[in-house]
């Protein structure tokens, strides 16, 4: 045993263990001030991340809400000025009707309608003004608006007419969603492929089939949409990549604040997409009127009695505004196919078909029977009353 | 749809003239002139439904004889070009048949008015 304690190997053995010892004593000791303070950091770094993040959302939402605000007041201006524009156009249309220039216009016009849609779309994503008051229209006229909207309109073809009609609050939104729709599916196909829309009645309401030709939707677009109809609703026009990608943001939301369905996910038989758009009963209305019941003096006052002196009680003009034509003097009416007796309220159209008919009769009668031919075209007043333009 | 409170005044038609005509053109001058004569054409009863609410109209206005391509363009409130481009392609599909104006009369020789006018002269002047 002494020999083992005399051993200086021992000793220093000893003495080195001891060192050990302490040594591993301190750096635990540091270790476990070292995790303390690490976990400290880590905490407060949780901190003031969340507290970076936070005020990154805020600033991020005061952002957008200012663009918004700004989008939004410049998208009514452009809007409004787009409107104004259109009606400025129906009254060119209306008086340069008969001109070649017609056709400018009636292409400055189709402009103007793209022009107007995209101010509508940003403002619809910015919880903007969606346009001005319509009347009730019917579902064919509203789809034939959103046709009108987009570039490649000629490529959209209306295969089927339903009898209904859209109430007035909803004919903007859905035309619009109809539109973006529409230009997707005419912009994702080739140019010499038709776009097909189909309008049937279902027990849920309306649908609108909208089928393309094109290359479909990858799966990535599919979900993206899906997401964007269904589920997460866009706001604003940040993350809608470059260049934008409005159609079904805005789509998205105009289903979600006017209460419609759109789905785009199943493929249609031409190989493209198939978007159905679904329109509740809510949305529904009868047929529109096409036009204007007429005032009920103008009715009353066309009962005056046949063959009287009837210029002196048929008012000065009809009910489209256009001046009546009077009778100069009595004609003699071809007996059996004088028309009906006349009715209280007989309209512009069948006036029209009435006067067309006497037309048809004496050119007939001119035609048919050459010795009474001279006799017919010899009473002016016969002759120039299915033509007579002044 | 926000606190906006008005309304536009007025909107435009809701279905542009330009989707109405499809985006056809003009007819020439010679085939459709403001007095040439429309009517439908006599087989019209399987008439389809393919046809837009405006041709459907245009073909009821017409369907009992002739009228002229003004008048059709009165009643149907739409620009007179609009109506001969549709009036147009229904006369290419068969709808319609058309019939140049009846022709003026003959205006008398203005050589003859004159030498009456003068001979009028002499006689009173």
């Amino acid at each position: 045993m002494t020999e083992y304690t005399a051993n200086p190997l021992l000793w220093v053995l000893l003495v080195a263990f001891v060192a050990t010892a302490v040594l591993v004593h301190r750096q635990r000791k540091t270790a476990r001030a070292l995790r303390q303070e690490i976990q400290s950091l880590t905490s407060h770094y949780t901190e003031l991340e969340n507290d970076y993040g936070k005020s990154v959302r805020a600033a991020q939402e005061q952002a957008e809400d200012e663009t918004k605000t700004v989008l939004k007041s410049a998208m009514r201006t452009l809007q409004g000025l787009a409107a104004e524009q259109q009606l400025v156009l129906s009254r060119l249309q209306s008086k340069y009707g008969d001109s070649a220039l017609l056709q400018d216009l009636l292409e400055i016009d189709h402009t103007n309608s793209q022009f107007g849609r995209r101010a509508q779309s940003i403002a619809v994503l910015c919880d903007g003004w969606l346009g001005g008051r319509r009347d009730t229209a019917s579902v064919y006229d509203v789809v034939r608006s959103a046709q009108g909207r987009i570039r490649h309109f000629r490529r959209v073809e209306i295969l089927s007419q339903v009898d209904f009609g859209i109430t007035s609050r909803a004919v903007e939104p859905v035309a619009l969603a109809l539109a973006e729709l529409f230009d997707n599916a005419t912009s994702y196909s080739s140019p010499d492929t038709v776009v097909e829309i189909n309008i049937r009645t279902v027990p849920k309401g309306i649908c609108v089939v909208v089928d393309d030709a094109g290359v479909g939707m990858s799966d990535e677009e599919r979900a993206r949409a899906d997401k964007l109809l269904a589920s997460e609703r866009a706001s604003g026009v940040a993350g809608l990549g470059n260049p934008p990608q409005f159609g079904f943001a805005v789509i998205g939301l105009l289903c979600e604040r006017f209460g419609f369905e759109v789905s785009v996910d199943s493929s249609s038989p031409y190989g493209g997409v198939r978007a159905v758009v679904l329109l509740p009963h809510d949305l529904l209305t009868a047929m529109p009127e096409k036009q204007a019941p007429a005032p009920a003096p103008l009715a009353a006052a066309r009962t005056a009695p046949e063959g009287g002196p009837e210029a002196a009680l048929v008012p000065a003009r009809t009910d489209d505004g256009l001046p009546r034509r009077r009778r100069k003097r009595p004609m003699a009416i071809v007996p059996g196919s004088a028309p009906a007796p006349r009715s209280a309220a007989r309209s512009d159209s069948e006036q029209a078909q009435v006067m067309g008919a006497f037309q048809r009769g004496t050119q007939s009668g001119r035609t048919g029977r050459p010795e009474e031919a001279e006799r017919t075209s010899s009473n002016p007043g016969a002759s120039s009353e299915g033509h007579g333009v002044s | 749809m926000t606190g906006h409170d008005g309304w536009l005044p007025e909107s435009a038609e809701l279905v542009r003239p330009y989707v109405i005509t499809r985006g056809r053109g003009l007819p020439d001058d010679e085939q459709l002139s403001l007095i040439t004569l429309v009517t439908a054409s006599a087989d019209h009863a399987q008439r389809p439904t393919r046809l837009s609410p405006e041709e459907q109209n245009m073909l009821e206005l017409c369907s009992a004889g002739y009228l002229s391509v003004a008048e059709i363009a009165g009643h149907a409130r739409l620009p007179l070009g609009v109506v001969r481009i549709l009036l147009a392609s229904l006369k290419e599909g068969g709808y319609l048949v058309t019939r140049p104006p009846v022709a003026r009369a003959r205006l008398a020789d203005k050589e003859i008015l004159e030498e009456v006018l003068n001979g009028l002269r002499a006689k009173f002047g």
